[in-house]
């Protein structure tokens, strides 16, 4: 595969700057889009090659790890350790006033977790943290031309900054989700007893949760492990300018990752409701 | 007596036509414009084999723009850009691969990646470009850190040196993969006056001894009157000069005189 000519085509540039009214304005911010959209799907497919037939560098792929899975340990358990507790009290309230039984809260609030929650929220924190990290530090790396020295040494920036981080965060979000819905709901138990009087044996039940669930949830991990990294190495190698260009790439890498993660929350959702409507 | 009889404005500069399809660089009619703000407004010049030619200008007049073009940093809007016979203007990224590794570049800021050892910063293009295997190419670039007096400092991180050692670290990794051009791209900002004397006295013998081309952008102007041979001046987004140091310091164009001689005040708009 040939590979494509890595400069993207920042806004500024592609859209007409003389005043066209709204439809002149409309349709700049269409043309943006579109040619962002093609940006976006360029880094993808090349993140794609370079992951399956570029050089293998297990130490990057160990440090970018480290960074997006440790580093996020602490915050990711405190957030969804909180997370839960709200959404178990906020569930349990609400089930007081209709139904007073709790024999299925935790069995209920499991089967969210596991097909929805624990994903999209985890990564909807991850995105913050991981997302802007990545945005800054290759648009950082732009501004400073240590992309236009990539390039002149023969390494593509997508091989050499993106695809350690690719491979990584898919890794990573799959275990630190699992790890963060475990929190929440083990935080989720604790709120049960302590608010609702709802016994740990009573809420520890799975009963809910099949095949179909635990697909599903995965699936998102894997989604939203890629989305990640993709959008947010997008953001950051269209920076343009000084820094703050780089603020704006990194405002841009998590309002876009996040909104990424809700509309392949959507679609993956809907999937799972066509192939497994149980 | 009329003034102008008593002043005659001198000629404008005219350049001379360029050739392509020779040996050495040729820029014909270079334009490029970044959004509205038009750079370059066709610039035409050659560079001979094995000279140390210098562009000089104001700030944002567009050096670094016009060098970006020759390794496919940057495309020009129009105009052509030969290379050893070669059009490279059109050429895409697999196509530039050979163009890089002949035509090396040491930017600005050294451009050291942070998360490499020195060493590992000169082993990376040989990697890349040479195919050689991680254990060769950290020998080769040990050899090369040698050659820039910097080998005791082969396993330090870039943000462990001073600007000067990063330089020359980055100097390192240009010469590595052996090119017959190098582009300079402001080599001696921010360095301490030795230091950049250094620099000045590594193109020299760049040239001198292996006959690699050296196309510097500068604005030292004890580099320039030290070891340029060929100079280029662009003013507004055109070649306002082009000559030897005897042309420059005989030139009695305001703006050249003004901008050589570093005086503050004159004809040249910034």
């Amino acid at each position: 595969m040939a590979a494509e000519h890595t400069e993207t085509t920042p806004a500024s540039e592609a859209a007409p700057d003389d005043d066209g009214g709204v439809f002149g304005t409309l349709g700049a911010a269409a043309i943006d889009l579109a040619l962002g959209g093609r940006d976006l799907y360029s880094v993808f497919v090349r993140t794609l090659y370079y992951s399956f037939r570029g050089k293998r560098e297990p130490r990057a792929m160990a440090l970018q790890m480290y960074e997006i899975g440790n580093k996020s340990l602490f915050f990711l358990t405190c957030t969804m350790g909180f997370i839960g507790m709200i959404l178990v009290y906020q569930s349990g309230l609400q089930a007081k006033r209709v139904v007073p039984d709790f024999t299925l809260l935790g069995a209920t609030y499991l089967e969210l977790l596991v097909r929805d929650l624990a994903a999209s929220l985890g990564a909807l924190m991850l995105a913050t943290r991981v997302g802007a990290g990545i945005a800054a530090e290759i648009g950082s790396m732009v501004v400073t031309e240590q992309v236009d020295a990539l390039r002149m040494c023969a390494a593509d920036p997508i091989d050499f900054l993106l695809v350690p981080r690719f491979k990584a965060s898919i890794v990573m979000t799959l275990m630190l989700i699992v790890w963060a819905g475990a929190i929440a709901f083990c935080s989720g138990a604790v709120t049960a007893y302590v608010a609702f009087d709802v016994p740990f044996a009573t809420f520890f039940n799975a009963k809910l949760v099949d095949v179909g669930d635990v697909t599903i949830g995965l699936t998102k991990c894997i989604a939203y492990g890629a989305a990640i990294p993709i959008v947010s190495g997008y953001c950051g190698l269209s920076t343009f300018g000084g820094s703050e260009g780089v603020g704006w790439a990194t405002t841009r890498a998590v309002v876009n990752t996040s909104l990424a993660i809700i509309m392949l929350n959507f679609f993956i959702s809907a999937a799972g409701f066509i192939i497994f409507p149980g | 007596m009329p003034v102008s009889a008593q002043n005659p404005k001198p000629p404008a500069f005219v350049a001379p036509p360029v050739t392509p399809g020779k040996r050495g660089i040729q820029f014909i009619d270079i334009k490029k414009s970044f959004g509205p703000k038009a750079v370059l407004h066709g610039v035409s010049f050659e560079v001979k084999e094995g000279e140390v030619f210098f562009i000089i200008g104001a700030s944002g007049v567009g050096k670094s723009v016009l060098i970006k073009h020759l390794v496919g940093l940057l495309y020009p809007d129009s105009g052509e850009i030969w290379l050893d016979g070669e059009e490279v203007s059109k050429f895409d990224e697999v196509r530039m691969g050979p163009v890089r590794k002949k035509c090396a570049m040491v930017f600005q800021h050294s451009t050291l990646f942070d998360s490499l050892t020195c060493v590992e910063n000169i082993a990376l293009p040989l990697r890349k470009h040479k195919n050689m295997t991680q254990k060769e190419a950290l020998e080769e670039g040990k050899r090369f850190l040698v050659r820039v007096h910097m080998q005791d400092f082969a396993d330090k991180y870039p943000t462990e040196l001073g600007d000067g050692m990063r330089k020359r670290v980055a100097i390192a990794r240009a010469l590595s993969l052996d090119p017959r051009y190098v582009l300079f791209d402001e080599p001696t900002t921010s360095l301490d006056p030795v230091s950049a004397r250094r620099v000045d006295r590594l193109i020299h013998e760049l040239s001198d001894s292996t006959g690699v081309t050296s196309i510097v952008v500068s604005h030292d102007l004890t580099s320039i009157f030290s070891i340029a041979q060929r100079i280029v001046m662009l003013y507004k987004g055109h070649v306002k000069m082009l000559g030897t140091q005897d042309d420059f310091q005989r030139c009695e164009d305001g703006v050249v005189h003004q901008f050589i001689r570093g005086h503050a005040t004159g004809p040249m708009e910034m």
